[in-house]
Parts: C-alpha cells; structure tokens; sequence
C-alpha cells in the first residue's frame, strides 16, 4: 500500500450528500501526496459552509491510517497548517487536525498556546459534529500535559473544552474523567471544584456515543477523592455512594474502592457508618462486608483501644488500598464523636472525666484542644469554664438552637417544589415514551385476553402471569 | 467403681448439666435466707434430685446438707446413675468452692446393694417391657403397641434415659387412635422437655396438644349437642393449664420475659397443674417466675390488673407471701424496699433452675423500670436524693443513669458537676422544623442519585462482564480497576 488513496476530487465533495457514507468513488485522477492533499484540505475546510458536510467528508475522505498521517503532517515548506485556520469559524478542521497531530507518533506536536486559545474560544455546536475527535483531543492534551509535566496546562485546557463542549455540565461527557484523572493525579483539587459542583443528571448517548460505564464510575470515584481530599466530606459521600450504587450486573473494581473509601467518609462525616443504597449490587456488599473496613465500624467511635488495634493488624490492607490518610483522619475524628455523644448523656463534665470517657486519660490537654476545636467548628454547643468544667448546652448542635426565618422557609419551599416539577416533566416523558406506551398497550391486550386464556393461573383472578414474563 | 456402676446399668449418663459454665457462687446467710428442707419439701421424685445438684453446685455451703438429702431422695428413684451425677456435682464444688468442704464419703454413703438390686430390677423390667413389645408389634394390635411404647417411655425416663425415652413416646405417636391419646403423649413429651430444660422444642408439642383438644371439642360438638360441649370444654381446662405452664416457662427459658409474664398470669388454680406440682414446680414457682417477667416488662396498670386484682393468681402468690410484699413496694414507689427484697431473696431465685440463669437479667430490667418510672414525673432531680431511694452511692446511680440515658430509656442529661439528673427540654416546633428540612434536603440529595441512575440504565452504561474475560470469575470486573488501583497512588490523602 506505497500508493496513497485517491482522494475525491474538490468539486464532488462539496456536492456531495452528507446521507450515505458510501465508500469514496473510485477515480482516475492520480493521487495527490499528502501534503497536497493536506493543502487541499485545508482549502475545503476554509471554503465549507456546510459542517455536517464538512465533517463527513473529514471522516471518509481517505482509510483511516492514511488520513490520520495526512491530517497530522505539515504544509509543504514545514508551516503550520493551523495557523491558517481561525479558531471560531474552522472548529471542525482544526479539532480533525489538531486531534492528528496529537496522536500520530511522527507529527509535530502543536504549539500549546494554540490549543489553549482553540479549548477557550472554538464552536462547540461544530464540536458537537465529531465528539469522537473531541474525546481523542482531550486524550492527546493529557498525554502532552504528562509529557511537558504540565499538569496546570491540562486541567486549564480540559475545563475550558469541558465547559464549552456539552450543552451543560449537567451533561456526562468521556472528557469528565479524563479532567478529574488529571486533577486528582496532580492535586488540583481546587480546579476541580466548579466542574465538580455541576451534578450530572444528563447522559445522552446520542450526543456522546463514545461514553462507557466506566467514564460515570472514574468521574464520580475521582470526584470523590478531590472532595476527600478538600475535607468536603458530604459531596465525598455522595460521590462514593453514585459510584457504589451505579447500577452493574457484576462489581467492579472501582465500585469496590469506591465503596471502601465511602466507609471511611461516613465514619469521619457522621461518626458511624450509613447502611449502602437499597439498588446496590448484592455481590459488591458481600464483597465489602468481608473487607478489614467493615470491622472499623464496630468499633468506632467509643472502642478507641480495639479501632487502634484493628488499625494496625489491617495497616498493610490500607496502605496498599492507599487508604491510610483517610483511616488517620478517621482515628483523629474518633474522640470527636465519642464527646459528641457524650453531650446527649451530660450537661457538665470535667475535662479528665471526658478524657476518661473517650478513652484518653491523662492526656487532658489535648482532650481540651480538641473540644476547644469542636466548639469552633460548632460541632458542639458548649463552653469551657476556667476551672476545666465543660458546659453542654442543652439542645444539641444538629438541632437548630432558634427559630427558622421566613426567608429560609419560603427557599425550603421553593427547593421542593422545583423538585416535584422536574419529577413531573419526567413522568410525562416517560409517559409519552414509546417503551412505556408499547408495555402499556401490551398489558392491556394481555388483560383483555385473561378471561378466554386456558391459562390455569389465569382462572383465580390474580394479575395475570404472562404479561410480567413478557416484560422480562 | 463409678465405671463398674455405668458399666452395669449400660446407660450412658445423657446429661451433663453440671459441666456448664461456673455460676457464680450464691451466698446462704441471715441477709438471704435459705430454708433447703422446707424448699425441697415441695419436690417429689426425680426433679428434687436434679434442684438438689443444682444446688450443691452454686451454693457450696449448704452443698453437704443438700448431698445428703440427695442421696435420700435417689433410693426413692430407680437411678442409680443419679448418684454419678450428684458425686460429680459435689467433687466440682468442693474444688471450685473458696468453702472448705467436707469430703463426699463422710457426708454420706452409697448403698452399694440398693444399687446393684435397683440395676438387676431395671433390667429385668427392660426386659420384660421389651418382649412385650414385640409381641404386641407381631400381633399388630395398634392399642397395645402404643401402650407399650408408652410404658417403655415411662421406664426409660425413669431410669434417666431421655433420648431414648423420647423415642418411644414420640413412636406411640403413630399408634394412637384417639385425641385423648395424643394429648397425653404430648404432655408426656412435655414434661420431659422440661425436665431436659429443651425450652425451644416446648412449643411445639404445646400446639400438638392444642390441635388435639380442638379436634375433640369440635368431635365431642357434633355428637351430641347438648352435654357434650360441657365435657369437651371441661377437657380443655383441664390440660389447659398445663400447656400454658409450658408454654411460659418456654418463653421464660428463651429470655421472652414479656410473653412469659402473660403466660403465667393466665394460669388456672394450681389444683389444675394436678400431679405436675411437685414434679415438676412447685406453685411458689410460679408465683415467682410470674411476679419477676411482669415486674420487669409490664406497664404499672398492666401489673395492677394483672398481678395484685388476679384472683387465680393470688392463689400462687400466697405461697410465697414476700412476692406480694415486692410487688407492693413497687406499686406504691418503694424501690429500696423492691430492691432489697430482690436482694434478700437472690439466693431463693437463683438455686430454682429455671430462674437461675434469668435472675440477672430480670432484676436488671426491674431496677432499669423502677429508675425510669422513679424519674418520669421530675424535670430534674438530684442524684444523691435518688441515692437515699434507691440506697445505692451517688457513683452507682450515676452510672445507672448514664447507661439508661445512653440505651435511649431516659429523656434527660446529667449534671456530673452539681450531680443533677435533668429532663431534657424539647422544642418540638424546632425540631419539627429541623426534620422537615432535613428529610427535604435527603429525599432531593436521593432524587438526584436515583435520576442518574435512571439515566445510566437508559444509556445502558451499566457494569457489565468483560467479554475477553472468563466466566470462572465473575466477581470482578478489572477492567478499569486496575488503572483505578494505580492512579490512587497519587491519592494519598489527608496528613
């Protein structure tokens, strides 16, 4: 295969229907080489005013070994092609050949000013044409970013595209894992956070035809450890607890982690762990019941002594899980919950007694630093006399100590009734779905039928059978 | 000689209920009396032997008195295994025990020709009993095989065999034509369950017997209409007693004191126990055992109408007069005067085998109630006034209290500074608000996770098993577990 593949001449392209992706005509004309292809490419991508024609013709334009050389190569005389192009109007020409240049071994790597200026201002209704070659570009900034030890560079260029590119952030795209892979590897955990806020209620396939499971389970697992690692403990558990409970026919693995690091996030954020979502696969809590995590729970947070131990028997487990930050900061937060505990039994204790309570005896500075601590962040509502009498007061921290104001009623309100309104745009959707409709009508037909059935089930009247093995 | 004598009687000592775990050693002073011969005098037959090693096995100071009269009471039986058991029970005792007890031989002495005469007797009588058997099973009368069975039953039993006693009972279950039969197989089967102490099978043979008397009633119902009902009713009061006993000391036995409270308050008249009283209990048992599962599970107005207005009840409370003086105290707030009766008379409920390993538990819950209903009417007390009720130290009521606040039976806190016990004082408008909101926010939080959910099947990105991977292991999926395992090497968190 020395002979490079004919090319559709000019005229025919532009003519050319964007319907069937019929194999290129076979021509006469002998081919081009590449780099005259390349030039005659970019004359197309300048001169289209059609992108979906556009973006047909860069898909089928030559077989795809030869079309990603040719769109990674150089003009003749080694300029740039892409400096040619305008960033807004040619979004569709320069993601094909910037996408090219960053995969194929031999070209040369695109300036990074450039990428960065086409991630913030290119057409994402263009974009839209080929999310293929959007996911391929985001893979090829990773891989540039890892190669220059840039990591700001990829983070910035993947939050500029991933902010662009979906409709909205509500929206799961394959470039959200590769974002949160980048900034949990390199801790930008900051970075993170305005795309982390944005919760992911979309998934449209038919935008993203690239997407997997496994894009869902990365982004919220890595989600999961930027709001770990920004001790924003209630994000992190809902994170965990999406990867958790995402639905599988079999656990994987990142579930399993998932659901490890969800142990841990509950025992710091409430002091004891929450039972797992009803929907989550029946195998995957086997297997985490029989993890060294399981038994923490037990103990915590009162057995201090038994939690040490347990810490130190399973120490390899954890360090090998590279679960051991988070168990020390679980160790930390233990005394905290024993004396959150205690203020539901005591109005006043001495600082010794509560030491004696939360097994740290004799340590009675530090057990005053960390109620000290406790009262700032207002996990307890208490104050500390000079004589180390400590006063709980009498309606416990979780329990508003006054009044709700007007305003935050009337927002309370607004929440739910924005809620109920999104659930019954979606019951009508699915109401109107021709899956539901299709059932629907098929159940019905089944009922009609019921009394003339032979079927013996059918004669005690109860729902009849055949309709549920249909629908399964 | 122990080994000759198994040897001989060819049985296998069923039971080792001395090897249980060591109990702790109950006291017999003047601060808790314990009268053993007017006890025991209430107990006939085998059942007084096996209280008697009870006995000499949690109270060694009265252990020799109690040999004694063991002894006396086995020539009665025909068990000679029995001495085995009682010697064991004795030696365990002596070596265990902080008293210095006086070695068996001297206490007493084996009747070595009253053993060997009772051996050669049981296995002759087996013998017979046997033959009888045989015969009757080859002449196929269905009558006589069942009362053979029966009196084998009967014949093992006494001779200590259970398990093989059982067999024969439960195998003249087949043979029995009318209702009247089962029931008094059953209650046969009973009473050995409760013998053995077996209390979970107990209710099964309770309803074998029920079924049996319902069958008869509606049986008797449809052959005459008139005087047939009030034989058939008759019939049922007669075993109905007896069934509720067990089913109570069922329940007992199974730490379900709130149903076996109810059980032993419905009982009819001890007379109608009939020739299980001093069998099996005596009806200061019952008194007892009912007095204690109400005391520690029933509502005060529930112990009012049950206990001290049950006319049938009083009768078993008369024989053993302090239960009504506990149940008094109760009743009018006295808790000191509760607790020190329940103290008092300890060793009294701890030497009774079906209450022993209960005595603990009860007389927690008891004195967990009485601190409850002593607390309710205050909004805040002081823990010494509490101490001088309930005559323990301010220390002990405190620990009382904390452990009760924590289990969730107090509504309150404690001052440990000033030692004041507080109600706690609730908003509920507050807090009605704090739930709303609260159940709010989750329910949204859990709307947003379900929705994604929904989302994820619809696209059908749902975990599935790699098709390159083999089915033999179909825990797992690694496909991205791997990458995920190295990438959280970065991810060390927190210090």
């Amino acid at each position: 295969m020395n002979d490079p593949l004919p090319t559709p001449p000019l005229q025919t392209a532009t003519e050319l229907e964007p319907l069937p992706p019929a194999p290129a005509p076979p021509e006469e004309t002998p081919a081009p080489d590449a780099s005259n292809s390349l030039e005659a490419l970019i004359a197309q991508i300048t001169s289209h005013n059609d992108p979906q024609a556009l973006n047909h013709m860069l898909r089928t334009f030559a077989p795809k070994e030869v079309k990603e050389t040719i769109l990674g190569s150089l003009l003749p005389g080694g300029a740039d092609p892409l400096q040619a192009l305008d960033v807004e109007v040619n979004t569709l020409g320069i993601l094909y050949l910037l996408s090219a240049r960053l995969h194929v071994a031999a070209a040369a790597a695109p300036p990074p000013e450039f990428i960065e200026a086409f991630c913030q201002g290119f057409d994402p209704e263009q974009a839209r044409l080929a999310p293929e070659r959007v996911t391929l570009l985001a893979k090829g900034i990773v891989q540039l970013g890892q190669e220059a030890n840039q990591p700001t560079f990829t983070a910035k260029a993947l939050a500029d595209l991933l902010v662009r590119f979906p409709p909205s952030l509500h929206y799961l795209t394959p470039l959200h894992p590769l974002f949160m892979t980048t900034c949990v590897a390199n801790r930008l955990f900051a970075a993170a956070t305005p795309i982390l806020s944005e919760a992911i209620t979309e998934i449209d396939t038919t935008l993203f035809p690239d997407l997997h499971y496994t894009d869902n389970l990365v982004y919220h697992y890595t989600g999961g450890i930027a709001y770990a690692a920004l001790q924003q403990w209630e994000q992190a558990e809902e994170f965990f607890e999406i990867v958790v409970g995402a639905p599988a026919q079999v656990p994987s693995a990142v579930q399993l982690e998932a659901g490890k690091k969800l142990i841990l996030v509950q025992l710091i954020k409430d002091g004891k762990a929450a039972p797992l979502p009803r929907y989550t696969n029946a195998a995957l809590q086997r297997l985490l019941k029989g993890t060294p995590y399981y038994s923490l729970i037990r103990f915590y947070p009162l057995q201090q002594a038994q939690l040490q131990v347990a810490v130190e028997k399973e120490k390899e487990t954890f360090e090998k899980d590279q679960n051991m930050g988070l168990v020390k900061l679980m160790l930390e937060h233990a005394p905290r919950w024993a004396i959150n505990k205690l203020t539901r039994t005591y109005l006043t204790l001495s600082i010794p007694e509560i030491g004696k309570a939360v097994s740290m005896e004799g340590q009675d500075e530090a057990v005053q630093r960390i109620i000290l601590s406790m009262i700032e962040k207002g996990e307890i509502d208490a104050s500390l006399s000079m004589d180390g009498i400590v006063t709980f007061n009498d309606t416990p921290s979780s329990a508003p100590t006054r009044m709700l104001t007007r305003t935050e009623v009337d927002s309370a309100l607004k929440e739910a009734q924005h809620q109920a309104s999104i659930l019954r745009a979606l019951e009508r959707e699915i109401g109107k779905s021709r899956e539901f409709l299709v059932k629907a009508v098929r159940v019905k037909d089944n009922d009609w039928a019921a009394p003339g059935a032979p079927d013996e089930d059918l004669m005690f009247g109860v729902t009849p059978t055949g309709t549920w093995a249909d629908d399964a | 000689m122990d080994v000759e004598m198994a040897d001989a009687t060819e049985q296998i000592v069923a039971q080792s209920r001395i090897s249980k775990a060591p109990t702790p050693t109950v006291v017999v002073d003047e601060n808790h009396p314990f009268e053993l011969e007017t006890y025991m005098s209430s107990y006939t037959g085998r059942v007084a032997v096996d209280r008697l090693v009870h006995i000499i096995s949690l109270a060694p100071s009265i252990a020799p008195q109690a040999l004694q009269l063991a002894l006396r009471h086995i020539q009665s039986l025909r068990d000679p295994a029995l001495y085995q058991v009682v010697l064991a029970a004795y030696e365990q005792a002596a070596s265990h025990g902080s008293v210095q007890l006086p070695a068996a031989d001297d206490v007493a002495t084996i009747n070595q020709r009253w053993v060997d005469e009772t051996n050669t007797k049981n296995q002759s009588e087996r013998m017979k009993l046997e033959v009888e058997l045989k015969t009757y099973t080859n002449n196929m009368i269905k009558e006589s095989i069942r009362m053979a069975h029966r009196d084998l039953g009967e014949f093992y039993r006494s001779v200590g065999d259970y398990s093989t006693s059982l067999k024969h009972f439960t195998k003249s279950r087949e043979f029995c034509t009318t209702n009247q039969h089962i029931i008094e197989m059953c209650l046969s089967v009973l009473e050995i369950l409760i013998e053995q102490r077996n209390y979970s099978h107990i209710p099964t043979y309770i309803f074998k017997a029920d079924a049996a008397l319902d069958q008869s009633t509606s049986a008797s119902d449809s052959k005459a209409v008139g005087g047939g009902k009030g034989k058939a009713s008759a019939e049922r009061e007669r075993y109905q007693t007896k069934l509720d006993f067990a089913m109570g000391l069922s329940q007992l036995g199974q730490g379900q004191y709130d149903k076996a409270a109810y059980s032993f308050l419905k009982l009819g008249a001890p007379a109608k126990l009939d020739d299980w009283v001093g069998k099996l209990v005596a009806p200061g048992d019952v008194a007892i055992f009912g007095t204690l599962c109400a005391l520690a599970s029933m509502s005060r107005s529930a112990i009012k109408s049950n206990v001290l207005e049950n006319e049938t009840f009083g009768i078993y409370i008369e024989h053993e007069p302090y239960v009504r003086d506990i149940v008094e105290a109760y009743m009018s707030n006295k808790f000191k005067v509760v607790l020190e009766l329940l103290e008092k008379f300890s060793t009294r409920h701890y030497l009774d085998i079906y209450l022993s390993s209960h005595v603990h538990d009860l007389v927690n819950l008891i004195r967990n109630r009485s601190i409850v209903l002593y607390f309710q009417p205050f909004s805040s007390i002081k823990l010494d006034r509490m101490s001088t009720v309930f005559g323990w130290s301010v220390e002990e009521v405190e620990r009382q209290v904390v452990a009760l606040i924590q289990s969730g039976e107090i509504q309150g806190r404690v001052d440990s500074q000033n030692k004041i016990l507080k109600a706690r004082q609730e908003d509920p408008r507050a807090q009605l608000f704090a739930k709303a909101l609260k159940a709010g926010s989750e329910m949204q939080s859990a709307n947003r996770k379900l929705l994604l959910r929904m989302r994820l099947q619809q696209a059908d990105l749902v975990v599935k098993m790699p098709k390159n991977q083999k089915p033999e292991q179909p825990e797992f999926v690694m496909g991205a577990g791997s990458q995920m395992l190295q990438m959280s090497e970065f991810v060390q968190l927190g210090p």
